[in-house]
């Protein structure tokens, strides 16, 4: 039998996950990498890795309360079996980060301490200090650097992914590479190719993301044929530091812990706002949302803070729009105690102490939902068939998509501490489906392919590299192109969309790609050459930045992250009782119409001109069926009314679960965690 | 904006680049001038360098090449020699250090490993460190077993600034202890097998701070602590904990405060217990 | 793994046991014989005889005295400081970059190692029997006082060389014990460090004192009188063991065995 193994590129949480099941599995496995695994952008994820726990649980809490919350979260835009799934395999996955050795918070009893989190009631989220993605990226490569000693892990750190080996089936035999040192081109025969490559924020020039994260990966995949779906589903974080390089995240834990977002009454107060007396301070997110106060979910606290600071004009400083996160009424011990790292960062770049002095933030990008479309075996009960090569699956056969660059599991919008969960748990399923199609017969082997096919790739990518390298003085400057991409598309498509801005912005993006076309390279070298690097991912980014674009222009309705004030729909203005129920009724009525019309994921396929082509494809809500989210809405509750009437008289044939069935949940657990 | 007795801050300021085009070749000094900018930090310096990529004398020449990728502080990846001493580009504030220096800014690759190109050094013998000491939990696997072993709040609070280390190589760099080992490939060598006799000299050297602390971490933590032995074998192995020095640069330097003196003077304590009763046992 | 390695060397296969020793031994017995070596010294204070008295009882010993210098002294001594410069020849100070106190104290250690080292050869040159061969070896442990005396008198850079001397070696034990302490883990936590520190500079300041009182002592001797006193002990002595016959005093046998005679009450 030929010698089969496996290359997962991407060194994240999902990556290493992946790469750790299939060592235990016993398959080979090259894990390719743009930094070492180590210096992933895993690490900065601060808050923490929600499940159901003993301690919820005995509150009312479950593994479908989970589900719900993250599908509601989502605005029902991801299919409902892997998230039901993954709800399931939360605690479990938890439990193995723990024996793993992840020092999570401590009770004084010794159990595993939890916090509260936006989008949800309970304390469902476990932390280790205010680096939790940090400390679960470090178990995990600690775990596969075990597996390297062993010698079933082969780490190609510094290397990037230039595309997927197709063959002539159209399957996926392997990918090339391109060391980062001495820039040699290299084709890896593999018999399963996984990317676990994460988001693609440095479409937006500056955001919270690291410097990897350039979609370059996906974007090649995507540009070899693999879908893209819910391209236009860019979460926004609330609350981030502004900064010259990058766009620092103030971790959601900080509201979680009691921080409180304000901003003075008066526009730019110019007092020290230690001075600003309590009866002149807005709190503006506690005031509008008293249920879920500081913690409203992400794209709401966003749309706040923007509001605040743009429409209505309160922002504290007048150049810079940002609010207040106040952690000051707070005890030192507890602050240090429990958000110590994130409040050292923010020290460490601004040079104040945020234990002191209220912090400034505003929004910025920060998780990309949409990703390389990704398909799954569904069971009869609605579950994840465990085993299944589809799970994972791109359309590609052969190359799968994990993490953050795969689009199931978030819908229109993330929870909060919800993405360690989707990495790790995608991580750990792709395995064992993978492992199944080793098995079969029907995929061949990478090993008996002609060597031609992995020639041609080379040659073709070296040939492509030699050429950007001498191409002859057009005069454009990557960099500046960059930044001028981040800018149109930071302006267009993150917090507010217009679509004449985004028709504005296709047009520039077309333009910028084009320049790109003319850059010439100030570094013609074949050593550590980092202009041609980046020269190259500048050149994928456009076609990820066309399809968020397409995408966001093309839906006409308000959506999780996808905000357009042109299509809101209002609250129930109305006081007289009759009217307001009619008012209600007629919401309803619209709100049924936008699902049928834009319950649909977004699938955007590559042209050969790098047009992404927009499709749309129904979404399983078998579950859980789509109901209106209305946090914060004027009217929800006679909104909330006439819609449960609905459902009641509406539904009785489809038996409606009820919800946080605890024997449902344990019923069905999952007998192990890989 | 905060300290009012902050000078003012020229518009453009000089930064002096230690440059050298690959490993073995001879290293050169650059001058670069740079437009200040609020809230800039060396990575945004370099940033304006790359996309200039001209000297301050108007010389065209290739982008000064860096390593970075969190810009947060976490990853570990952007250590360099600011003004002379290892730090993180990312967390060193321009207008910090113009008030400290204020002729410019000078910066330098990491001089305790070798060099790959101007600012980019290699680190492996960082992460051979790490393997030589079980830097892991040796798991059954990875099913399901249940929650980890309980553990007092006060031992996660021992454990988790342990396990903040994010493998910068700021300890070894500031180590006084801790030298310089740069192997090169023969002629005729495969890759394998140079990467075997370079991985067997990183052996021979000094394990360093780093390593030693994350021993201390695994052999604290209940299940870690069943292949405390094997931990501590190693850092009685050649170049482990006794080539230490105590100059405590380590601690010093760390950028995550980790104790790693602390955890220097537990593996001593850990060792001395460890060999006593090896050689009272054979 | 090591199938293609050379199996290491004898020294990197003990590389650890070998450390330990040297900083072991650069307390047992090597610090430890300093200590006493240097108070023994601050006795002149008391006088020539108590010195003489204390020189005496070491060199009682007779012909295994040799065996136990070179056993506890000279071999641990040797041994500590090859090794110890050895060990200094693979590091790069720093303390440039890195002006930390704790970085400082390295450097000085090893700076008073060195010393220390160039030091204890000069002195064993200057004053013990084996420098005699080549132009050295002042001291007369039958006249100790007034050979120290003479030797440590005869010229400034004598004393001066004595002092930094003397100052090398009590840093370089006073420091050598908090870092030992580090190294075999007695204090760990870095509060116990500094409160060490602060316990180990307290020795050293006390024993800097001994050995610099024991320096002046020998500076500001009277030798002349110094010999008086030992050529009366010595007459004593050889009465005593019956080397010289009964004379005109009365014997005073335990004039060999004490210490605490003061020379005036038994002069004539």
């Amino acid at each position: 039998m030929p010698k089969q193994r496996v290359m997962v590129v991407g060194g994240g949480l999902a990556g290493l996950a992946a790469t750790m099941r299939f060592a235990e599995m016993g398959i080979p496995v090259d894990l390719m990498s743009l930094t070492p695994v180590k210096r992933s952008h895993s690490v900065c994820a601060q808050g923490g890795i929600n499940s159901v726990n003993d301690q919820t649980r005995q509150l009312g809490d479950s593994e479908w309360k989970h589900f719900d919350d993250t599908v509601y979260g989502g605005d029902f835009l991801q299919h409902q079996p892997p998230v039901h799934e993954m709800a399931l395999w939360a605690p479990r996955i938890i439990d193995l980060m723990d024996r793993l050795g992840v020092p999570f918070n401590r009770t004084p009893e010794g159990y595993r301490d939890q916090r509260r989190f936006g989008g949800t009631l309970y304390k469902r989220t476990a932390f280790s200090g205010a680096t939790t993605g940090q400390q679960l990226l470090y178990a995990l490569d600690e775990q596969v650097r075990r597996w390297e000693a062993e010698g079933l892990v082969t780490k190609y750190e510094f290397w990037d992914f230039l595309g997927p080996i197709l063959d002539d089936n159209g399957i996926c035999r392997g990918c090339v590479g391109q060391n980062l040192t001495d820039m040699e081109i290299r084709s890896f025969p593999a018999d399963a190719v996984v990317l676990a490559t994460g988001g693609c924020g440095l479409i937006y020039g500056r955001s919270t993301m690291s410097m990897a994260c350039n979609g370059s990966a996906v974007s090649r995949a995507f540009q070899h044929g693999a879908l893209y779906g819910n391209g236009e589903f860019v979460q926004v974080h609330p609350t981030a530091v502004p900064g010259a390089d990058k766009l620092r995240l103030m971790s959601e834990s900080a509201r979680g812990e009691g921080g409180r977002v304000w901003v003075p009454r008066k526009p730019q107060d110019p007092r020290d706002p230690r001075e600003i007396p309590e009866a002149e301070r807005y709190f503006f997110l506690e005031e509008r949302y008293p249920a879920y106060g500081n913690l409203v979910p992400r794209d709401i606290a966003t749309r706040e803070i923007f509001n605040v600071c743009i429409y209505e004009g309160l922002s504290v400083e007048k150049e810079r729009p940002c609010v207040y996160l106040d952690l000051t009424h707070l005890p030192r011990t507890t602050l240090d105690l429990k958000l110590g790292g994130i409040l050292e960062i923010y020290e460490k770049f601004q040079g104040v102490d945020p234990r002191d002095v209220p912090m400034k933030i505003f929004p910025a990008v920060h998780y990309t939902m949409g990703g390389l479309w990704a398909d799954y075996e569904r069971t009869s009960e609605g579950r994840l068939d465990i085993g299944s090569p589809k799970n994972q699956a791109t359309n590609i056969p052969g190359l799968f998509a994990i993490g953050e660059c795969d689009y199931q599991y978030h819908g229109a919008n993330r929870l909060g501490a919800n993405s360690l969960l989707s990495c790790i748990f995608s991580g750990l399923i792709v395995a064992p489906g993978i492992e199944n199609l080793l098995k079969s017969s029907s995929h061949g082997a990478s090993d008996d392919q002609p060597s031609s096919l992995w020639n041609a790739a080379q040659e073709k990518y070296q040939q492509e590299h030699d050429a950007l390298l001498n191409r002859s003085g057009g005069g454009e400057n990557p960099y500046l192109i960059h930044q001028e991409l981040g800018e149109t598309m930071t302006k267009a498509a993150t917090v507010v969309r217009h679509n004449r801005d985004l028709s504005a912005a296709l047009e520039k993006v077309r333009e910028l790609q084009e320049r790109t076309s003319r850059c010439s390279l100030s570094d013609t070298g074949n050593w550590t050459n980092q202009n041609v690097v980046f020269t190259k991912a500048l050149q994928d980014m456009f076609p990820l930045a066309k399809t968020i674009l397409e995408g966001a222009l093309a839906r006409d309705e308000c959506r999780g992250a996808h905000f357009k004030p042109d299509f809101t729909m209002p609250g129930i203005e109305a006081e007289d009782p009759a009217e307001r129920r009619r008012e209600a009724e007629k919401w309803c009525d619209r709100f049924a119409e936008n699902t049928k019309k834009w319950l649909k994921s977004t699938v955007a396929e590559c042209g050969t001109d790098s047009e992404p082509k927009l499709r749309y494809e129904d979404v399983d809500t078998s579950l859980i069926p789509p109901r209106p989210r209305l946090y914060g809405l004027v009217g929800a509750e006679v909104i909330e009314e006439v819609w449960k009437e609905r459902v009641a008289a509406g539904s009785q044939a489809t038996s409606s679960r009820p919800n946080g069935e605890k024997a449902e949940a344990t019923k069905h657990s999952p007998s192990t965690v890989g | 904006m905060i300290s009012p007795a902050k000078q003012s801050i020229p518009d453009v300021f000089d930064v002096r680049i230690l440059r050298q085009d690959g490993p073995g070749e001879k290293s050169y000094w650059e001058r670069h001038r740079v437009t200040h900018q609020p809230d800039m930090n060396v990575i945004s310096v370099l940033q304006q360098i790359a996309a200039r990529a001209e000297t301050e004398e108007g010389k065209k020449v290739s982008p000064v090449a860096w390593d970075c990728n969190c810009l947060e502080e976490v990853c570990g990846a952007c250590t360099m020699l600011v003004n002379g001493r290892t730090r993180q580009a990312c967390s060193a504030l321009v207008d910090n250090l113009l008030q400290e220096q204020p002729d410019g800014i000078e910066l330098r690759p990491m001089s305790k490993f070798p060099v790959v190109r101007d600012l980019v050094v290699q680190r492996d013998r960082l992460f051979r460190a790490l393997k030589k000491v079980k830097a892991w939990v040796s798991v059954d696997g990875y099913f399901d077993r249940g929650p980890g072993p309980q553990q007092s709040p006060a031992d996660q609070q021992t454990a988790y600034p342990l396990s903040q280390c994010m493998s910068c190589g700021c300890c070894l760099e500031a180590c006084p202890q801790y030298t310089k080992i740069e192997v090169t490939r023969r002629e005729g060598e495969s890759e394998a097998d140079f990467k075997k006799r370079e991985a067997a000299a990183f052996d021979r050297g000094f394990i360093g701070a780093h390593a030693i602390s994350q021993a201390i971490l695994f052999n604290i933590h209940p299940t870690g602590k069943m292949n405390a032995g094997e931990r501590l074998d190693a850092l009685t192995s050649e170049g482990g904990l006794q080539i230490c020095g105590n100059a405590q640069n380590c601690v010093a330097v760390c950028p995550k405060s980790i104790p790693l003196t602390t955890s220097i003077a537990r593996a001593g304590r850990a060792t001395t217990l460890h060999s006593l009763k090896k050689f009272f046992d054979r | 793994m090591t199938d293609s390695q050379p199996s290491p060397s004898f020294l990197a296969r003990h590389e650890f046991l070998i450390r330990r020793l040297h900083s072991l031994s650069g307390l047992i017995p090597v610090g430890a014989y300093m200590v006493v070596h240097l108070l023994t010294n601050a006795s002149v204070l008391a006088g020539a005889a108590t010195f003489q008295a204390n020189v005496d009882r070491i060199h009682s010993l007779g012909p295994i005295l040799p065996l136990v210098e070179w056993t506890f002294i000279f071999i641990p001594i040797l041994f500590h400081a090859i090794l110890g410069v050895a060990f200094i020849w693979g590091a790069v100070p720093n303390t440039s970059d890195y002006p930390y106190s704790s970085n400082i104290r390295y450097m000085l250690q090893r700076a008073t190692g060195m010393i220390a080292f160039a030091f204890i050869a000069f002195h064993i040159w200057h004053l013990h029997k084996y420098g005699e061969p080549f132009g050295g070896g002042a001291f007369d442990p039958h006249h100790a006082t007034s050979t120290a005396g003479t030797a440590i008198q005869s010229a400034l850079w004598i004393q001066l060389a004595y002092a930094v001397g003397v100052l090398a070696c009590v840093y370089h034990l006073a420091n050598g014990i908090w870092t030992m302490g580090i190294t075999w883990g007695v204090w760990t936590s870095s509060e116990a460090q500094r409160k060490a520190s602060y316990a180990c500079g307290g020795f050293g300041v006390l024993l800097a004192v001994v050995g610099l009182a024991a320096l002046s002592g020998f500076r500001m001797v009277d030798v002349e009188e110094a010999a008086a006193v030992e050529d009366r002990l010595e007459t004593h002595r050889k009465i005593a063991e019956g080397e010289v016959a009964w004379g005109e005093e009365e014997s005073t046998e335990e004039g060999s065995e004490t210490s605490g005679d003061s020379p005036d009450v038994s002069s004539p």
